[in-house]
């Protein structure tokens, strides 16, 4: 077997190759250019309102177990509440808010997807 | 502990490691495999070794150790290491792997049509890989003192040593594997001595309670430093650039979703053992916080609540996890910085790929060993921070911001770096603990100053907006046709 070299892409300008152009002839037109815009929106706003959601739980679990202290004295299974809360009950909610995501998300691109392939 | 039983440990983590990386080495041809193992990594395998590069020195032991110092309030670091993946997954997974760059570089440098851009974010990467391994060589120092009584210096300079071989003989494909292997292997050699410890102390009749015990007397984090901590680590971890490179290895944007809903499934269950194991060492073996030892809690406990032939074997199974998080974090950050450094320095060739790892690693190892660890999660903490000031707004108004420039990159990214780092140099020097809270927390201030400032100044150089952008955002965000489309 002989031994061969290999190199990085090079191209002029050193920009990464494959990297330009765009995949789809969407910019081409005054339509697909606006079709790429509100699926860029809307992907925006569903990131934005899943992360809203999330830090929303994140701060009520923070302000609970600074402001109800009971919660360091209360057990299940010999563990107090506040630890269960913060060490192993946010993770669920962590998956929760990660999976309505990415099914949300996939729906956007569907759609997107139907719009111009209907063009 | 039981020298020989430690060393045995770390040879067999060694040994593993390079076999599996040796394997990866025979398929590895082209440099394509080289760079990003081709993109053909299934979604299990790629999760496992995401996880795998992601769980560090921090969370394998300092996690734990923060536990068992101050409570409740660490509680907050495993929950912010596992929600800033929620937030890669939110904002940058799909679009950058779309992007079809191999580096952060790469795509801040095609987004934005300028080289000057790339230069910072080079600059700006390779200091955030440095600051990020200097931890891992601690702790690889750390492990080794306590397991085996040999001097620190000999477990950072193996750990740098076995890293570099492998990565320079295999590149990425075998440290896929190789990442993948030490997933597990980290979450097995932390699960089954916690359950056993738990199953050992379960029949004792009293719990003692764990906020009955201060063993420092430390004074509880104030509201500022929660949040601000919890800014930086939702944020930085989405500009770690070994946790990017990752991305770059699943097939298609959907995919690199489904990737990181796994990863978040694999990070949730790991992070319920070492806060397990802050528990019990806070419970049962408080007195390792007031000797300075809590960094070595997870190595400690099994030996001080089990001990005898069985306390030691647990004990191996947890040096060899440790050697895992440390190897495969270390060795994720030198692909990554080699990568950066032989593309903008060494031409591309595979040869300068070697180079690029053997400066990456060598680097940090001399910083690690002319200075002692003020901490493992504090220290990586911080470097969240600084990813979060200056890689993450690049990134996330890069993908989602059709104003922005190359100039006001560029401004933003100096500012994030010179704040966040003097903030840092600054906490340093007034010692660590006794500094006042906005220098030892400083992304809450930090980050929106970076954000600020790349907006305002691509307000204002608004001429310079590259003419591409709008084909560029349109591959950052428009799915991929299936590969067997029938249409």
């Amino acid at each position: 077997m002989t031994r061969v070299r290999v190199t990085a892409p090079q191209s002029a300008g050193r920009r990464p190759a494959g990297l330009l152009p765009g995949r789809d002839a969407a910019v081409d037109s005054d339509v697909g250019r606006l079709y790429v815009r509100s699926l860029i929106r809307s992907q925006l706003r569903l990131a934005i309102v899943v992360a809203a959601g999330f830090l929303l739980v994140l701060a009520a679990c923070g302000l609970m177990v600074a402001l109800v202290p009971d919660l360091a004295v209360l057990r299940l299974l010999g563990i107090p509440l506040n630890w269960l809360l913060l060490g192993a009950g946010l993770y669920p909610v962590i998956g929760l808010a990660a999976w309505l995501y990415n099914r949300s998300a996939a729906r956007n691109e569907a759609r997107y997807r139907e719009l111009v392939d209907e063009r | 502990m039981n020298p020989p039983v430690g060393l045995a440990a770390f040879l067999a983590v060694v040994l593993a490691t390079a076999v599996i990386g040796f394997y990866g080495l025979r398929i590895s041809r082209t440099t394509g495999d080289f760079y990003v193992a081709s993109r053909t990594v299934p979604p299990w395998w790629n999760a496992s070794a995401i996880g795998g590069e992601y769980l560090s020195a921090a969370s394998f032991l300092g996690v734990a150790g923060l536990i068992l110092l101050s409570g409740t309030d660490a509680l907050w670091f495993p929950v912010g290491y596992t929600a800033g993946y929620l937030m890669l997954l939110l904002f940058v997974a799909a679009p950058l792997r779309r992007s079809g760059a191999y580096t952060i570089p790469d795509f801040t440098e095609a987004r934005l049509e300028s080289t000057a851009v790339r230069r910072v974010t080079s600059l700006v990467v390779v200091a955030v890989g440095w600051l990020y391994i200097v931890p891992q060589l601690h702790g690889a120092g750390l492990t080794i003192r306590i397991s085996t009584g040999l001097p620190s210096w000999v477990g950072a300079l193996a750990v740098v040593l076995v890293v570099y071989l492998t990565v320079a003989a295999g590149g990425m494909r075998s440290i896929t594997f190789v990442q993948a292997f030490q997933y597990w292997l980290k979450l097995t050699a932390l699960a089954v001595p916690v359950v056993f410890v738990l199953l050992h102390q379960g029949g004792g009749a009293a719990v003692p309670a764990p906020e009955s015990v201060n063993p420092t007397g430390l004074p509880a984090a104030g509201p500022y430093q929660t949040v601000s901590l919890l800014l930086a680590l939702l944020f930085g971890t989405l500009g770690l650039p070994h946790v990017l490179v990752r991305f770059y290895t699943n097939p298609d944007g959907r995919s690199a979703r489904r990737t990181t809903l796994i990863v978040l499934g694999l990070l949730s269950v790991f992070y319920l053992f070492p806060t397990a194991a802050g528990l019990l060492g806070r419970m049962y073996a408080p007195g390792l916080a007031r000797d300075g030892r809590s960094d070595a809690l997870v190595l400690l406990l099994p030996g001080e609540l089990v001990g005898g032939p069985a306390g030691d074997a647990l004990s191996a199974l947890v040096v060899a996890g440790a050697f895992a998080a440390f190897l495969s974090t270390t060795s994720g950050l030198v692909v990554s910085l080699a990568g950066v450094i032989s593309q903008d320095l060494l031409g591309g060739s595979v040869r300068g790929f070697r180079i690029g790892a053997l400066l990456a690693a060598v680097v940090p190892l001399a910083f690690a060993l002319a200075t002692d660890s003020l901490g493992l999660a504090g220290s990586v903490g911080l470097v969240f921070a600084f990813t979060a000031s200056t890689i993450c707004p690049v990134l996330l108004l890069g993908i989602w911001w059709r104003g922005l420039s190359d100039a006001g990159a560029i401004a933003g990214m100096l500012t994030g770096a010179v704040l966040c780092g003097g903030a840092m140099v600054a906490g340093t020097l007034l010692g660590g603990a006794s500094a006042p809270a906005w220098l030892a927390q400083p992304a809450a201030w930090t980050v929106p100053a970076a954000f600020t400032v790349m907006v305002l100044v691509s307000r204002a150089t608004k001429q310079r907006i590259p003419g591409t952008v709008t084909r560029v955002m349109t591959r950052l965000h428009v799915p991929e046709r299936p590969l067997a489309s029938g249409r």
